[in-house]
């Protein structure tokens, strides 16, 4: 009880992973709402200079003092351009609005529709959830990469397809996760209390039971975000995902991926940093959330 | 045990049915219009008729699933003969078409799960020795990051490195360089076919080729592998038996015996559905590195609207999967006599 | 006297720590003890007291990530820390054994029980994998287990609780130790196989000269085989007395608050209640609930057969009345508890309230009868909410069965929590972090919110730390005398039963064997296994040791499955009094003269009236 009092050194490590999750995560948001705002230049309208390379770090503090004073025609290019002349930076810190709000939104999506579905499946047992599951087995069947770009491919590459391709192939992922727990928590006492204290069934299910099977797919969530935001940039880099020029980073990547071979690095390198660390601050944040939750 | 295996392949083939079903209808049922993408947008009404008619897609849908499925002997072959159709573009059959990409693609991926057990493993067995040390903390921050990375892009990174800064490795352009002629196909694994035909510079050469492809995934494949192994294996050393195996005065070497099974066990599970997923996502890793295996002609059907390809593709594709879960189950059920089969 | 007699083990001033991401915590902390040859020591204390630690820092084993900080360990004389760790090996298992809890989670579920018992016993001895294979087979059937040359290819999750126990026994002794320790060995045993198992180990430590610790959490146990008590409390020992002492006069304020609910009962029945206490006449005679033909079948997977959980039972209970029921795991009481609450329906017979049938009703019925009776449940954590706090958990059944205002059904649960002796700031807690006890408080509480009438207590007190239960108990009936409850006290402890209930009725094998007044089954009993299991209980008290009088009514063999029940009487196969026609023929159960009934022909045909 008194284990607040002192603190362990391997405590705060571990806090401080957990905080670069958060600063990690709360940045991709910022910019989610506010990076085409804050971006020096418009993401997706070119200039006249193709294929600058980014200025060197050495360099760096002297171009950030003069594009404040002013005395810069043009802002500086941070990450350079590339060879359609986009400023890479500005597209960086864009690209958000784009994955963030499709990793989200499809998150969102597959998450109610997966709860409410475990929900029905886990607690009203009978031949019409049996169907329910078994549907959504062969759903999981499906390898995801694949499908996902055969749905966005066919049926159209625009956001809002991408979003319901993302959805429907993690939705029997949350439908498992939520039913397994509802099975778990259903024959618990409580719920059995709440029973002989006469509820009905309904409102056992949905105020004690819903609240107490959400832990592990609110968990997932923090996953699937993460997953998302790479399928969303892999299936862009195949060419089935969201159509140049919008700011997304998969897209980047892939027109830098052949200026790598050349040499030229800075392309694919930034936007892939961006990919990697968002990925792995919402890793962070589902293992702190795991590792809360168990304890 | 073989009327589990009977059991399961039957209950394997009723849901690869579903699914064959199942994707037929969705492709069909999503707004792509392929016969547009055959004739081009602008060709006349007849034309586009004529294609139409060439692709069979102007007959009834379940005229079409049956001569798909081979149910109707009027119209030839189908699945039911082991026949995947032709291709849309290119015209050959869908099965002689993957059975050429598709070696490429399992060889990536066994080479890939090889080393990444054989380094995975130990690591973190020894992160488990002593949870929360220092070694163990890096190493989690480790699994967890190298989990959650785009492939493709480390891919891109590995040859930046590896091919244009240090010159170590081949250009991410093939298996083998155009001026190498390949070994005659025997089983359509390029290692396996130069062995057998004696041409050992070939099979160094494929091997060289598939030096950056493999890392790339073993370094994926690694996050997961570890995290999970390091898991188990604490909760095996933290066990009751394993405890009560030191009060009995059992040697050291026995007890940690009794915990690594305990822990390998149940990593088998995750294995085979670490390969299943792959299998999907290796093809991002073979556009990179253009490999030429099964995922990039998945990318190529699907982007072209070549829809028995597609078929072929996630129907080979779930069936391996499908084999993969029953063979590492079988394993799972050999080693831990609590899975009954 | 004592002192001449050599000691086996001695350990002074041990410390456990743990490293934990909040800090190093200590489990045990000054824990000195000695014991001696042929001496059975006790050591008790709470869940959390630190039992298990030192059970296992006597043979220098820590559970990781934690190690033994400081202290000193004598075994016949050898220092038992300081040695190398080959030579400790290797008296671990061979001169020290150890039963530890949870007997299928100790065996290697991978391996089969033989090999493992010859793991242990090649591991100290010179002899290959065929004499140890031998030697298995052996000591299982040492132990008393049923075609042992079977059993030794059995994985653990293969054994019933009883079984593994049983192959941690024949591991233990294999090797005849001096010293062996014993934590909670019979916690996985019914009781009628707890005392035969006990009786065992007691007799072979007065025959070879060595000694056991025997962790244990139940003082019937403890009173009945140890010579002296060591009670652990936080981590510290603060008594370690002559058992006849400690259960004449025990010295710290913890120790009596164990012993309270036995002193209790030892200070006799005077104050127990023995007339129903009812208000108005005319119902009291009436029954307030009534079971007939009541009998719950439970499906089986992948099976067309059927578990008979429940037959044939039929009871009534009056007013402000306390009716027991009481078996051993799996004799249906608790399905039976449940069954009369309609949480279970009932596959066949009648239930009734106040001469009303319920078994049939549904919807508003069900819900009004639901506010007239009430069910608390065994494991108190498990039965609330864990997110809720406690207001809400309280305003639940006054929002479903009262339409007090809102300001109302506050001070209402402020008064609720009064009733059990709980304090009203706790309103704003969560269950979590509370004690056991108090979250069965808080459990009765609840219960009590829309004022029923009859409560079902489902082993309400099975989870608790011995000084809980004792409390729980005197509320219990506090509240049955201030607000003229009725009671359905489901245990298998067969103390409190004893000492809250009026009348009792023993379940086997889903049937009641015997109904009767507390005074005539526990003082008297007749039916045979109310008999077998009245005496191997093992009440609290070492002045009637069992080992010292032997009971003659133990029964054999283990119980039958209820999915293949046998055709005539369901004792029949274990009882010492069967004849021909109890195999043959169904027992029902009738009424003797002195009003009690029973299920066995032989007594209603006078032929087993011994034990009167």
């Amino acid at each position: 009880m008194t284990a607040g009092a002192t603190r362990d050194p391997r405590r705060s490590r571990a806090d401080l992973l957990l905080w670069i999750g958060i600063s990690i995560v709360a940045t991709a948001i910022f910019l989610a709402a506010f990076g085409p705002v804050i971006a020096p230049y418009d993401p997706t309208l070119a200039t006249a200079r193709v294929n600058i390379p980014p200025p060197r770090p050495a360099d760096w503090p002297m171009l950030a003092w003069r594009s404040i004073a002013g005395s810069l025609d043009t802002p500086p290019h941070w990450f350079g351009t590339d060879a359609n002349g986009f400023d890479l930076f500005s597209r960086v810190i864009s690209a958000p609005r784009v994955d963030l709000t499709i990793a989200l939104a499809a998150n969102g999506l597959s998450l109610l529709v997966g709860v409410f579905l475990g929900l029905l499946a886990g607690y009203f047992r009978n031949l019409l959830t049996e169907c329910l599951m078994r549907v959504s087995d062969v759903l999981q069947s499906f390898p995801v990469f694949i499908s996902a770009m055969i749905l966005v491919a066919l049926a159209g590459r625009s956001t809002v397809n991408i979003v319901i391709a993302l959805a429907l192939l993690y939705t029997p992922i949350y439908i498992r996760l939520t039913r397994s727990e509802v099975l778990s928590q259903r024959v618990r006492g409580y719920v059995e209390a709440a029973r002989a204290l006469g509820n009905p069934e309904v409102v056992v299910a949905l105020r004690h039971v819903l609240p107490n099977s959400l832990a592990p797919a609110l968990i997932q969530s923090s996953v699937t975000i993460g997953f998302a935001i790479l399928l969303t940039a892999g299936l862009s880099f195949v060419g089935a995902g969201v159509r140049p020029p919008a700011p997304e980073w998969g897209l980047m990547i892939s027109s830098g991926a052949n200026q790598i071979i050349l040499g030229e690095w800075w392309p694919s390198v930034f936007p892939g940093v961006a990919v990697s660390l968002t990925v792995f601050g919402f890793a962070v944040l589902g293992n702190a959330l795991e590792t809360r939750y168990n304890n | 045990m073989t009327r589990y295996i009977i059991r399961r392949l039957t209950v394997g083939l009723v849901q690869l049915l579903c699914l064959v079903i199942a994707v037929f209808f969705l492709i069909r049922l999503l707004p792509a219009d392929p016969v547009s993408r055959f004739v081009g947008l602008n060709s006349s009404a007849e034309a586009y008729a004529q294609a139409e008619r060439n692709l069979g897609l102007d007959r009834p849908i379940m005229v079409q699933l049956g001569h798909y499925l081979g149910i109707l002997p009027a119209e030839g072959n189908g699945l039911l003969q082991g026949d995947l159709g032709t291709s849309w573009v290119t015209g050959s059959a869908v099965t002689s078409e993957i059975a050429q990409t598709l070696p490429v693609t399992l060889e990536l991926l066994t080479m890939a799960f090889l080393f990444a057990l054989v380094v995975s493993v130990p690591v973190g067995m020894l992160a488990a020795l002593r949870p929360g040390g220092a070694a163990d903390k890096g190493v989690f921050v480790y699994s967890l990051f190298a989990g959650s990375q785009p492939e493709f892009w480390w891919g891109l990174l590995f040859v930046y490195l590896f091919f244009f800064t240090l010159g170590v490795a081949p250009a991410p352009l093939g298996l083998l360089s155009p001026l190498t002629s390949s070994p005659p196909t025997v089983t359509g694994f390029v290692t396996v076919d130069s062995l057998l035909a004696g041409r050992p510079d070939v099979f160094l050469e494929a091997l060289h080729h598939f030096m950056l492809p493999v890392a790339t995934m073993v370094f994926i494949l690694s996050g997961p592998i570890i995290k999970m192994v390091r898991q188990n294996m604490v909760r095996a050393l933290g066990s009751d038996f394993v405890l009560y195996a030191r009060c009995t005065g059992l040697p050291r070497r026995r007890v940690a015996f009794y915990a690594l099974r305990a822990a390998l066990a149940p990593s088998i599970t995750l294995i085979g559905i670490l390969y299943g997923f792959m299998l999907g996502g290796a093809v991002l890793i073979e556009s990179v590195f253009s490999l030429g295996g099964l995922g990039q002609y998945a990318i190529r059907s699907i982007l072209a609207f070549d829809y028995p390809a597609i078929q072929g593709v996630i129907l080979v594709i779930t069936a391996i999967s499908l084999l993969v879960y029953l063979a590492l189950d079988l394993i799972h059920a050999f080693i831990d006599p609590r899975v009954t089969l | 006297m004592s002192n001449v007699v050599p000691e086996i083990l001695c350990a002074e001033n041990l410390k456990v720590t743990y490293r934990t991401p909040g800090g190093p915590v200590s489990p045990l902390v000054d824990f000195s003890l000695s014991i001696r040859e042929r001496e059975v020591v006790g050591l008790i204390g709470d869940a959390g007291s630190g039992k298990s630690t030192a059970a296992l820092a006597l043979m220098g084993v820590v559970r990781p990530p934690g190690n033994i900080e400081t202290g000193r360990v004598a075994f016949c004389g050898q220092d038992l820390l300081g040695m190398s760790e080959e030579e400790l090996r290797s008296l671990r298992g061979r001169d020290i054994g150890i039963i530890v809890q949870n007997p299928r989670g100790a065996l290697n579920p991978m391996l089969r029980v033989g090999s493992q018992i010859g793991n242990v016993y090649r591991s100290h001895s010179d002899v290959g994998r065929k004499g140890a294979a031998k030697h298995a087979v052996e000591m299982l059937r040492m132990v008393g287990i049923n075609d042992p040359e079977r059993r030794v290819d059995s994985y653990a999750h293969e054994l019933s609780g009883g079984m593994a126990q049983r192959a941690l026994i024949a591991m233990a002794l294999s090797s005849s130790p001096r010293l062996l320790i014993a934590d909670e060995p019979t916690s996985g045993l019914d009781v009628t196989i707890q005392a035969q198992f006990l009786d065992e180990m007691w007799s072979t430590v007065q025959k070879t000269g060595s000694a056991i610790l025997l962790v244990s959490q139940d003082l019937g146990v403890i009173a009945n085989y140890c010579d002296r008590i060591v009670v652990l409390h936080d981590g510290r020992i603060v008594e370690d007395q002559k058992v006849v002492d400690f259960f004449r006069a025990p010295g710290h304020p913890y120790s009596r608050s164990v012993m309270s609910l036995q002193r209790n009962v030892a200070r006799g029945r005077d104050d127990s209640p023995a007339t129903p206490h009812s208000a108005a006449g005319a119902v009291a005679d009436a029954p307030l609930v009534e079971v007939r033909d009541l009998a719950k079948d439970f499906p089986m997977r992948d099976s067309d057969k059927v578990i008979r959980a429940v037959q044939e039972v039929a009871f009534e209970i009056r007013p402000g009345e306390t009716f027991g029921l009481v078996g051993e795991s799996g004799s249906g009481k608790t399905t039976v508890g449940r069954c009369l609450l309609r949480l279970e329906e009932p596959t066949s017979g009648r239930i009734s309230y106040l001469r009303r049938d319920i078994t049939g009703i549904g919807g508003r019925d069900l819900r009004s009868y639901r506010s007239r009776m009430q069910i608390v449940f065994q494991d108190p954590f498990d039965s609330l909410n864990p997110r809720w706090k406690v207001r809400r958990i309280l305003r639940e059944p006054l929002d479903l069965h009262t339409d007090l205002p809102r300001a109302d059904k506050e001070a209402r649960s402020r008064e609720l929590l009064k009733m059990v002796g709980l304090s009203d700031d706790i309103l704003d807690l969560k269950p979590k972090g509370m004690s056991a006890g108090a979250m069965q408080r808080l459990n009765i509480a609840r219960a009590l919110a829309s004022s029923p009438e009859f409560i079902v207590l489902d082993e309400p007190t099975s989870v608790l730390a011995p000084g809980a239960v004792s409390g729980l108990i005197d509320l219990l009936r506090r509240l049955q005398d201030t607000l003229g409850l009725s009671y359905l006290f489901i245990s298998h402890d067969l103390t409190t039963v004893e000492h809250l209930c009026h009348r009792v009725a023993v379940m086997y094998l889903g049937q009641i064997v015997e109904v009767g007044t507390v005074d005539q089954v526990f003082n008297a009993p007749q039916h045979p296994y109310a008999r077998a299991l009245l005496a191997s209980h093992l009440f609290p008290d070492p002045t009637r040791r069992r080992v010292d009088s032997p009971p003659e009514d133990a029964l054999e063999g283990e119980i039958p499955s209820p999915v293949d029940l046998p055709s005539g009487c369901y004792l029949a196969g274990r009882c010492s009094h069967a004849v021909n026609r109890c195999h043959a023929e169904p027992q029902t159960l009738e009424k003797l003269a002195d009003g009690r009934l029973t299920r066995c022909w032989r007594i209603g045909a006078g032929e087993l009236r011994t034990a009167a």
